[in-house]
């Protein structure tokens, strides 16, 4: 029965999903499709609010799954990214026929997904909530089956996420093999014990790194994130760059601080290296994009090194699991507040805008504008926004870690991103629209989101705290000792 | 009384509120440009009273910060909130409320036609940005408000500038987003610095007090990420190329606020942070600084002298007055130190006013090129009479103020006995540029003013009351900065001597 308390808010959430999904078989009409977002707003609250009523801590499932607050911190954050997606996803879904209650189901289950990861302290609970999480995220990227981009991002997400499941599983294998267990803390006990360079250790470690490399989108194992961000309906891929990717990092979070902790000093500087290389490599090939869309994927690229770069600081305490943790909660919202705002744009297809289309969206639609500038700034990392503490508490424990050079990358690499992030604001504000290009009407609720959500990426620029000592005490499980 | 009390206490922090407050009425009339306008001005006029009501509190003699407000912001890093004024930034406080007072006057002249309510909101966002660089006590707080002047000033050149405005405020951000990111990793790396994990600060007060936690190989790259990020924003030379053209490109305010205080946040941030807290590494960076300073006067003067553009003259011209701050500050002695606040304050006052006439004259015949001008002088007395003084005052004739901060700076690089120069070279260098600034002031004023006029200016009106309003009080700061110079180094002179303190104290402890 306790193992059952445990995971009620995942529990809740499928509820969610299947609830959404029979309500709009047995009642197809629009009045109430209409509904459907608020119905998953309602499940996601009720799942977030669930451990407040019945509060779980320790290990689950005779060991399998692990409630603590690196669970909590990640709940919240999967939570709040699925909400947010389906507050803002409406008036793309209608404007382009994609169906609605499979979309915000498939939201759901991969929400669950997510939440799974971070409960997971076993190889096999680890790879099923990651499967659990990747496949609806398939299936978001081609939901909007007559386009041939949905398709094709579909596919291209498919093979490639199936071949490096493949990588992973495998490596997880090899460390099945080496400690004869799959519980995290018994293979960190046999890896030790093997010791530093060990080979089997380190063919584990490659195999392990690409695999989750792979799902977070670390070059160069990024080569699917363009393509399938691009062609996915726009708030698919919103929520597509943003809760994968937290994921996938609260896996490697788990993995490597755990199980892979005590060979720390074999991989630090390997994920240092990546990170530098992954955070040029996205904004180097971002700067020469003209579509917005395949712009922000590329940043997100960017953003994965900088994030990647706490993961090597880890030695560096509590304070790189926590920088870690805050910046992909504050990456989640800002992300997502970007794409979302690219929906605000009446553009046929899953095509993204271009820079010239984005022309005088001031004078179109204000509060979209104002919004998505807000975003962008976030996203530069200028304060006082979520966006900037973000930097300033990565940079911190990578320096404590000795990496200097990473945290001076991370600065150039800001400066560089600067550029393209401005240069979108340059169009919304600084040029005149097209000819004929009307103003934006509707989409009102989609409008008012955008900018209570960039407000609150102020506010919390300003009042960073709660979130922060949140992390804080989520990185916990996840210090290297 | 506890109502005027608890106002007077927390002064500085409603000086960075009143803008803030400002921006919620103005967000509802956006599209009323009429209600913008007066929105905009009641507020920065507001904001210009309460920073004099600063001033008239500021206790003359006093080294240390005034009027503090200290309050834990983040816990879990041990980071606060925490504002106060010496008598080296009061008085540029002072000088960024009145310039933008100024600036949104002028602008709701007329001289800002389209988007009136963004432009007003973005100014009023910007004097938050520009009060707080002064006020702050905690290089985090700093950092913020450092980065919080970049969007508005991106927005308000963009979006009002000119043909070229959106390169030019690209180069703009791109370069001072870049130098204060480097500064930003230097910040970490002083929290990190500070203390044992739960003991650290960014606290100026707490940092300056034992700078000795720094080892000389550390203050020598934290003094070089800081002096970056402030000799970009400066601008010294060689990182001055995006003056011209943001000067060029940006409007008449802008240019008046990016020359009158923007640029003033570096001087000043050397002054405050980068030399007290690093002064091994500022020993170090010394002869480089020192050299560049001087080139930046001589090289700022010859640019000036063939410029044909009038802004662009102008804005060379600020990288000659700049040079001298440098020089001033880091010849590491008070007289060079209150001769660079000085030419700080002086600049801001004469090279904005400089701005705003360009401005005006811009405004009525749609020229820049000084070729297009001339003989304007017979039609428009007023005018002329203005921007004579202005002309004079920047150019260092005694009786006005550019003259007391360039003297005080001289005579401090001639007292200059550092390696491996000494200031009997720096001294005579500098000096060139004084005289190479008359040049170039006397000519450009002469092929604007004089000769003949033409045909297409000949019913040009001259000022206008706005117009008036707007020069008068940098008019009267002009003469009174250059006749009665005493009372404000007063001000200044003993926190500068602090700084100094900070400086040469730990100097002399590693010897």
């Amino acid at each position: 029965m306790t193992d059952l308390v445990a995971i009620l808010p995942e529990t809740i959430v499928t509820a969610a999903a299947v609830v959404v999904l029979a309500v709009a078989a047995i009642w197809g009409d629009a009045r109430v499709r209409a509904w459907l977002p608020w119905l998953t707003l309602l499940g996601l609250i009720a799942a977030l609010a669930s451990p407040v009523a019945y509060p779980a801590s320790g290990l689950f499932f005779g060991g399998f799954a692990v409630v603590d607050q690196f669970t909590a911190f990640f709940r919240l954050t999967f939570i709040v990214l699925a909400a947010f997606t389906a507050v803002i996803a409406p008036p793309y879904l209608r404007r382009e026929g994609v169906p609605e209650a499979e979309f915000y189901a498939t939201v759901l289950f991969s929400t669950v997904g997510a939440m799974t990861i971070a409960l997971a302290t076993d190889l096999i609970t680890l790879f099923v909530g990651i499967e659990l999480m990747s496949i609806p995220v398939y299936v978001l990227a081609g939901l909007q089956r007559r386009d041939r981009y949905a398709n094709e991002a579909a596919l291209k997400y498919f093979l490639l996420g199936a071949f490096s499941s493949a990588i992973l599983v495998y490596g997880f294998a090899w460390l099945f093999g080496i400690a004869g267990s799959t519980d995290l803390v018994h293979v960190s006990a046999a890896v030790a014990k093997a010791g530093l360079g060990s080979p089997e250790v380190v063919v584990a470690l490659a195999l392990v790194t690409a695999g989750l490399g792979f799902k977070a989108a670390v070059v160069p194992f990024h080569q699917w994130t363009p393509d399938a961000y691009d062609g996915a309906p726009t708030p698919s891929t919103a929520f597509m760059s943003v809760a994968p990717k937290a994921a996938a990092f609260a896996a490697i979070l788990r993995v490597m601080a755990t199980a892979l902790g005590p060979v720390q000093l074999d991989w630090a500087l390997v994920f240092a290296v990546l990170a530098v290389v992954t955070m040029t490599g996205g904004n180097v090939v971002a700067l020469v994009q003209t579509n917005v869309k395949r712009m922000l994927a590329y940043s997100s690229i960017a953003h994965t090194g900088y994030i990647l770069a706490g993961v090597a600081a880890l030695a560096a305490g509590t304070s790189a699991g926590a920088a870690v943790l805050f910046y992909l909660f504050a990456y989640g919202i800002m992300n997502l507040g970007a794409f979302a705002s690219l929906t605000l744009l009446d553009l046929e297809g899953t095509r993204g805008a271009t820079l010239d289309e984005l022309n005088g969206l001031w004078s179109r639609h204000s509060s979209g504008a104002l919004a998505f500038t807000i975003f962008l700034v976030n996203l530069t990392g200028i304060p006082p926004t979520i966006g900037f503490l973000g930097k300033f508490l990565m940079i911190q424990p990578v320096l404590d870690a000795g990496f200097g050079w990473v945290a001076v990358a991370i600065a150039l690499n800001a400066a560089l991103a600067a550029f393209y992030y401005l240069r979108v604001v340059v169009h919304m504000f600084m040029y005149d629209p097209e000819a004929g290009a009307p103003r934006i009407e509707g989409a009102r609720i989609l409008s008012v989101s955008l900018v209570v959500v960039a407000v609150i990426t102020i506010l919390l620029g300003v009042l960073p705290d709660p979130v922060y000592a949140f992390a804080l005490r989520g990185a916990e499980p996840v210090v290297i000792r | 009384m506890i109502l005027e009390r608890q106002i007077l206490d927390h002064a500085l922090t409603l000086l960075i509120v009143i803008p803030l407050v400002g921006l919620v009425p103005l967000l509802f009339f956006m599209r009323d440009e009429r209600a913008a306008k007066q929105v905009a001005i009641v507020t920065t006029f507001v904001e210009l009273v309460v920073s004099l009501v600063v001033l008239g509190q500021f206790r003359i003699g006093e080294a240390g910060f005034q009027m503090t407000d200290s309050v834990m912001w983040l816990p879990s890093l041990g980071i606060r909130y925490e504002v106060g004024v010496d008598g080296i930034s009061v008085l540029l406080v002072v000088l960024t409320t009145l310039l933008t007072f100024i600036s949104v006057l002028y602008s709701s002249g007329g001289a800002i036609k389209t988007r009136v309510g963004e432009f007003m909101a973005a100014f009023l966002l910007l004097e938050v940005g520009m009060v707080g660089v002064f006020v702050a006590l905690d290089l985090f707080l700093f950092y913020v408000f450092f980065e919080l002047m970049l969007v508005p000033m991106y927005l308000i050149i963009g979006i009002w500038g000119g043909t070229r405005r959106i390169y030019a405020t690209l180069k703009f951000v791109l370069f001072t987003l870049a130098g204060s990111l480097i500064m930003l990793v230097a910040i970490v790396a002083v929290y990190l610095a500070s203390g044992d994990a739960g003991s650290r600060t960014l606290s100026f007060a707490d940092l300056v007090n034992d700078t000795s936690r720094f080892p000389p190989d550390f203050q020598f790259w934290a003094f070089f990420a800081f002096a970056l990020a402030f000799a970009i924003k400066l601008p010294m030379v060689p990182f001055h190329t995006w003056l011209p053209d943001a000067h060029v490109e940006a409007p008449t305010a802008g240019s008046i606020i990016l020359a009158g205080i923007l640029l003033k946040a570096g001087g000043y941030g050397l002054i405050r942070f980068a030399l007290p807290l690093f002064p091994l590494g500022a020993q170090a960076w010394l002869p480089l600084i020192l050299l560049l300073s001087v080139v930046a006067i001589i090289y700022g003067a010859a640019v000036s002298t063939v410029q044909k553009d009038l802004k662009k003259l102008v804005a060379y011209s600020s990288v000659a007055h700049m040079g001298f701050v440098t020089l001033g500050i880091f010849v590491l002695n008070v007289q060079g130190g209150v001769g660079a606040i000085l030419q700080m304050l002086n600049h801001g006052v004469v090279t904005g006013a400089l701005f705003l006439f360009v401005g005006i004259q811009y405004e009525r015949t749609h020229r820049r090129l000084i070729a297009d001008l001339g003989g304007l002088a017979n039609k428009w007395p007023l005018y002329t009479t203005f921007f004579g003084i202005f002309v004079l005052a920047s150019l260092g004739l005694p009786g006005l103020n550019g003259f007391v901060g360039e003297f005080l700076v001289l005579v401090g690089a001639f007292k200059f006995d550092g390696q491996p120069v000494s200031g009997l070279v720096w001294g005579p260098l500098a000096a060139i540029g004084v005289i190479l600034a008359a040049v170039y002031l006397l000519w450009m004023f002469q092929r604007v003013m004089y000769g003949p006029v033409r045909e297409a200016y000949k019913d040009l009106p001259d000022l206008s009351p706005v117009e008036v309003a707007s020069a008068l009080p940098l008019l009267v700061l002009t003469i009174a900065l250059g006749v009665f110079p005493q009372p404000f180094i007063r001000i200044i002179e003993p926190s500068l001597e602090r700084m100094l303190a900070f400086a040469s104290a730990a100097a002399v402890a590693v010897k």
